[in-house]
């Protein structure tokens, strides 16, 4: 479903990816992880659109332009960005309707809308508070279900477990597999490499911009020196 | 007297909250001062008397100023402000400020410089009500005034065009990875401001009865200061700044004399500056939550 071949990115002078091949097929969860700085969130940011780079990303067999995340959007691609990109001052149910801007099958739209609130009922129920006044799971919750209106088949997830509390990035994770049983196809950037991990099918492990390895997610795990070079010995209580 | 003050404050402060709205509908969504807009207000002027002197009726003045402004402006955008998108905030700035001073120009070569003045006849019906009068035209420019920030209202707040404005405003980002795109939303801004901005000075033009190709530059400046006094790209602040500022201006002139009405305008601004630069409407001062 997407193929990246030897991405290259900068920012000014500084080259925050060098050189990254990555795969990702139909239906799979990928987990992509690293250390602060590796480059993960440069490279989620490239494939949606965001950045100028040099290299190819192919997606469903087409060559993907840099910088345009309007189009990538259309085709299929949608990104949760670090940090979560909530509109702060619109209310949830702007938020969520922000979702549905690309949609032109308007019957569909209204009811994948519905669909979307019933599967998460707290952001039915706060429809018209202030998006920021959300807590962060659901702030979170609305990033993910706001990128799910687009209709998307490649999400890419950046840190969605970050800031959150152990109860509901359990949640986020569960609701990451479940999309992939109805079929979705998931990138998901995590520092929570080990949790990761466990759901993930396959994997890509990343240092200052480029790839180190990369396999099945369990083989990761399992290799000791590996886990605890880099995946944090300490980070194992899930 | 006072409330007749009141009243004729309260008709100036609905031609500044016009231009205000119009400057920080750019300066909110692109963070861009477009200066060229004191001039569409000008232009706008001089189109809508062109319309009232070719005797059409006063609605369709108005639709004449807005839309030549809004075509100017559109004009402006593309050749002024998309070739220097990615500069820093003052280049284009500076292309806006070239073409105030043409736009300037053109008016003064096609009008002459002397003001173009609108047969007496025109709205000279007046209204009492107890101690307070009003001109029709007073009645006309807060009517038209309310119609139109309402009609922006809508826009901006209930339409799906209007949240992605929105949506880019608050963060371009976010809003390319939500499937807007800000190039036509740009020129879009930059139509619906120069829109605004052509109606006040149509509005303005009937208020005075005459109009001069160097209106823009004072009254232009007297709506950034609004817009700074209501909040610099908090679209709505300008609804309590222009007739808190048209008030101001209208006393201290019934008052205490016209000389130091200026000083009471722009005085106000820096005071806003110094102690409240998010402006009045601007809420706490929060910082920017991280851009994508
Ligand atoms: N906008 C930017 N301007 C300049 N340098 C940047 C910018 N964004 C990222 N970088 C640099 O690029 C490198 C890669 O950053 P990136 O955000 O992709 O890493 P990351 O793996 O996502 O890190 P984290 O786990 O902290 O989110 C870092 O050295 C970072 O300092
Ligand atoms: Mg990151």
């Amino acid at each position: 479903m997407l193929e990246i071949r030897n991405l290259h990115v900068s920012y000014g002078a500084i080259s925050a990816v060098r050189g990254v091949d990555l795969d990702i097929a139909v239906g799979e969860i990928v987990a992509l992880v690293g250390a602060n700085g590796a480059g993960k969130t440069t490279v989620a940011r490239a494939i949606a659109g965001l950045l100028p780079y040099q290299g190819e990303i192919r997606y469903a067999g087409r060559l993907l332009k840099p910088n345009s995340a309007e189009r990538n959007l259309r085709l299929g691609v949608a990104l949760v960005p670090e940090g979560r990109g909530i509109l702060s001052s619109m209310t949830v149910g702007e938020n969520l309707l922000m979702g549905l801007y690309t949609r032109i099958d308007r019957d569909q739209a209204a009811a994948d809308l519905a669909d979307v609130q019933s599967r998460f009922p707290i952001l039915a129920e706060r429809r018209d508070t202030m998006a920021s006044l959300l807590s962060g799971g659901e702030q979170q919750m609305l990033a993910i279900a706001r990128a799910l209106l687009s209709k998307p088949k490649l999400l890419l997830l950046d840190e969605p477990s970050l800031g959150l509390a152990p109860k509901m990035t359990d949640f986020v994770f569960e609701m990451v597999l479940r999309l992939r049983d109805e079929g979705l196809t998931v990138l998901l950037v995590e520092q929570k490499a080990r949790q990761a991990l466990k759901i993930a099918g396959r994997a890509y492990l990343m240092e200052t911009g480029r790839v180190l390895t990369s396999g099945p997610a369990r083989e990761l795990l399992e290799d000791h020196v590996l886990a605890n070079a880099f995946l944090g010995a300490g980070a194992s209580k899930a | 007297m006072l409330l007749q003050q009141l009243v004729n404050g309260l008709t100036l402060g609905a031609v500044y909250t016009l231009i205000a709205l119009s400057f920080s509908l750019v300066m909110g969504i692109l963070g861009v001062l477009n200066l060229a807009i004191a001039e569409l207000f000008m232009l706008g002027g001089y189109f809508g008397f062109a319309a009232i002197l070719a005797k059409l009726p006063l609605p369709v003045a108005l639709l004449a100023g807005m839309a030549g402004a809004a075509l100017v402006a559109a004009v402006i955008e593309r050749v002024g402000y998309q070739p220097f998108r990615d500069a820093p905030v003052v280049t284009p700035m500076l292309s806006t400020l070239g073409f105030s001073i043409i736009l300037q120009n053109v008016a003064t070569n096609i009008w002459g410089s002397d003001p173009l003045q609108l047969p007496d006849e025109v709205f000279g019906a007046r209204f009492t009500l107890g101690p307070v009068s009003a001109s029709a035209m007073q009645l006309t420019i807060v009517g038209a005034t309310v119609v139109l920030v309402a009609l922006l209202a809508f826009v901006v707040q209930r339409t799906a065009l209007g949240r992605a404005l929105r949506a880019v405003a608050e963060n371009r980002d976010v809003a390319r990875l939500l499937g807007v795109s800000a190039g036509p939303l740009t020129l879009l801004a930059f139509m619906l401001s120069g829109a605004l901005a052509g109606a006040a000075g149509v509005l303005i033009g009937l208020h005075y009865a005459a109009i001069t190709p160097y209106i823009g530059v004072e009254i232009g400046l007297k709506a950034i200061a609004v817009m700074v006094v209501g909040g610099t790209g908090r679209i709505w602040g300008a609804l309590i700044a222009g007739p808190l500022i048209g008030v101001a201006e209208v006393m201290t002139t019934a008052y205490g004399g016209s000389q130091i009405r200026d000083f009471v305008v722009y005085g106000l601004m820096i005071v806003i500056l110094l102690l409240r630069p998010q402006g009045l409407l601007g809420g706490a001062r929060t910082e920017q939550g991280p851009r994508v």
